[in-house]
């Protein structure tokens, strides 16, 4: 169970974690942290993961009240706590920051699989195999 | 496609156990045949035009509902399996396709070396069947599931021409093979069973959209529920879906009578047979057997050898990624079949291991899963975050090897005594090591593909010693052979123990090879299911 003032706590966690870009907000400036806690929410581990994390935080008032490199000594502290939740709780940060598609547009990305119409490759050039055919077979005969 | 009214009440000529790789092959050789064909399925069909990879949100769900580890899934027709003793998660997906559906479909074959490994370099055993006795089935397998690539590997035996040209390698794929070139190393372009062409019934060519291995939309990559399974129902097979199998019964002589099974609603029901096929892969097949304990077959069916859930092989894998100073878009194409290299197959005494490997070159996917981890390195957070996500996401490639995996009799597939399904059924628990030889093997590869990538221009080398959830190949576990004290199947999937008893699935290998499994699996299934339409008449009605 996440309560507003653990919103504020982890929208402020997550610009230290993932922070501003030129003109882009951070994770948290953007908005994520209710997107964090939903889709954490829908999955077991995820929601474990986030618990953890912000119950290894210092209070939502006192972690806003820290300057931005107390609050990276925190995130610190919880991440040397509990690393493995650390880290699960990074990848459902990362992944939903990465889904967001101001985000798809500062790195000239697509943002899914474009479907149906693809992407372009050039076509198979069999000259390529110039060098490799020239070697004799060297499979291993029983 | 055309379905048939079936009598759940009649016996059939043949039961199968699992509709993935191997299943499907069966049912639609024995179908076909004019065998009375039933195979029973714990997942569901699957719509291609759902699969999540066009979801703005796939690189979420590759995490949790759409993850290869079924620990991670959880979904109903999942069983969770307890891997706490083992260095590797074994990787699957459960559903009419089976692993079929979330796979990279890269395709080579095995070695004529890789069957008498006892013979060449004196350790494990050697295969009750060659090379040559399986290449016909293998020729079959890559027509009916489409094959895309070229033959003239001078790595390989020649072999016949593939159904349609190589999928294109890409500007990436060609400066891998460049570096090849330069260090006089063997590379050659994937077999995948990836159309490159339209081929097959309603499956269009690979539009390169990259991001394959949740499911194709196009359907050009092959799955058996697009390939093997339309032939088999047309020819009046049935496939019962939903449907958890939790024993195999026999009668007082100790053959096999049918399933019981668990149908949508968790009813338990009885399904007859005069045969029955194991196609659960190299976990869910010894599973089974171990549940399906009776008075004739008291350590489980089939297990008077004490071999069945022994000898576990999942292939190794480690590797390297490198960052190049360009941008190469790794998103584009296909995920892992792009080009090979078997320079380092075959054993080397001078390299201090056994057997060998494979490489494979690998694209990326989409900024999460690059920030989430190219080989295992996570991008850091903080102030380098950025920085360090925008020098490594349009510009790495991976160079992974597949390693031999020798069977060792204490990496084993066993009941857990606690941990239960969905169904309240003894989960499976894997105890699995890295051997000395393994690691030897992994070791030698990530020097060696350092080395390639350094000479294709990488400037940053990220190594990964060995991967954990990348258990794919699920080998060993009910081996084939003559001999009934050292293995449970004889070289045509027939059980030692029990006249009508077939195991089809990689449970089977006796050795693992270096390479990607599913065409092996395959052919060796289409292999018993001509056996037994040649020599098993009495199992039919």
């Amino acid at each position: 169970m996440v309560i507003k003032t653990d919103t504020n706590l982890l929208t402020a966690a997550l610009d230290r974690v993932v922070p501003p870009v030129g003109d882009l907000p951070g994770a948290g400036g953007l908005g994520l942290a209710e997107e964090v806690i939903k889709r954490s929410a829908a999955d077991f581990r995820f929601q474990d993961a986030l618990t953890t994390v912000l119950g290894d935080l210092p209070s939502p008032d006192d972690f806003l009240a820290l300057d931005e490199d107390g609050q990276d000594d925190a995130l610190r502290t919880a991440e040397s706590s509990h690393p493995d939740a650390f880290g699960l709780w990074l990848d459902v940060v990362y992944t939903v920051y990465y889904m967001q598609p101001e985000v798809h547009q500062r790195l000239s990305w697509h943002g899914r699989s474009p479907q149906p119409e693809g992407n372009i490759m050039p076509p198979w050039d069999e000259s390529v195999l110039g060098v490799i055919r020239q070697r004799e077979p060297f499979w291993r005969k029983v | 496609m055309t379905t048939t009214e079936h009598n759940p009440d009649r016996t059939a000529d043949v039961l199968i156990v699992g509709a993935g790789a191997s299943g499907a092959a069966v049912a639609a050789s024995l179908s076909e045949a004019g065998f009375d064909v039933v195979c029973i399925e714990q997942g569901h069909w699957q719509d291609s035009f759902k699969y999540p990879t066009a979801d703005p949100d796939f690189e979420l769900k590759a995490m949790s509902s759409w993850s290869i580890n079924p620990n991670k899934r959880r979904l109903p027709e999942d069983y969770p399996v307890n891997v706490e003793d083992s260095a590797v998660d074994p990787v699957m997906f459960n559903g009419v396709g089976g692993s079929t559906i979330m796979w990279v479909a890269h395709t080579p074959r095995l070695h004529p070396s890789d069957f008498r490994v006892k013979s060449q370099d004196g350790v494990a055993d050697d295969w009750p069947i060659s090379y040559e006795d399986l290449e016909p089935w293998y020729d079959l397998n890559d027509h009916v599931m489409g094959c895309s690539g070229i033959s003239g590997d001078p790595a390989n035996p020649p072999r016949s021409e593939r159904p349609m040209p190589p999928i294109p390698i890409g500007r990436d794929g060609e400066m891998i093979a460049g570096a090849f070139d330069r260090l006089g190393w063997h590379w050659w372009p994937s077999d995948a069973y990836i159309n490159s062409t339209r081929y097959g019934q309603g499956r269009d060519a690979c539009n390169f959209c990259g991001h394959n291995m949740m499911g194709c939309y196009q359907r050009a990559k092959a799955s058996t529920d697009l390939t093997y399974w339309p032939r088999a129902i047309d020819q009046g097979a049935e496939l019962v879906t939903g449907a958890r199998v939790r024993e195999i019964t026999t009668d007082s002589a100790g053959s096999a009578t049918g399933v019981n099974y668990l149908d949508t609603e968790g009813n338990d029901r009885h399904r007859a047979a005069r045969s029955v096929v194991m196609a659960a892969n190299g976990v869910g097949t010894p599973r089974l057997m171990l549940l399906s304990d009776s008075e004739n077959h008291p350590a489980g069916i089939s297990n008077s050898s004490g071999l069945v859930g022994k000898n576990l092989m999942f292939h190794m894998f480690g590797g390297a990624s490198g960052v190049f100073p360009d941008h190469v878009d790794p998103w584009v194409g296909p995920v892992a079949n792009i080009i090979l290299s078997q320079e380092f197959y075959e054993t080397d005494p001078d390299r201090g291991f056994l057997r060998g490997y494979t490489f494979q070159m690998s694209r990326g996917q989409g900024p999460g899963s690059i920030a989430r981890g190219v080989a295992g390195h996570r991008v850091p957070w903080g102030e380098d975050h950025h920085a360090v996500l925008e020098r490594r996401f349009r510009n790495t490639l991976g160079l992974g090897s597949i390693g031999d995996d020798l069977p060792e009799e204490h990496n084993s597939v066993t009941l857990d005594e606690r941990l239960t399904d969905s169904s309240g059924l003894p989960a499976p628990k894997i105890t699995y090591r890295v051997s000395d030889n393994s690691r030897a093997l992994l070791d030698h590869a990530i020097a060696q593909g350092t080395k390639v990538l350094e000479e294709a221009g990488a400037t940053e080398i990220l190594v990964n010693p060995q991967s954990r959830e990348t258990g794919w190949h699920l080998l060993g576990t009910a081996r084939m052979g003559d001999d009934p004290e050292r293995s449970v199947v004889d070289k045509n999937g027939l059980s030692h123990d029990v006249d009508n008893l077939f195991i089809v699935d990689g449970s089977v290998f006796v050795t693992g090879g270096a390479v990607n499994p599913t065409p092996t699996i395959q052919a060796i299934a289409l292999r018993t299911a001509d056996y037994i339409t040649n020599n098993r008449g009495d199992l039919k009605a």
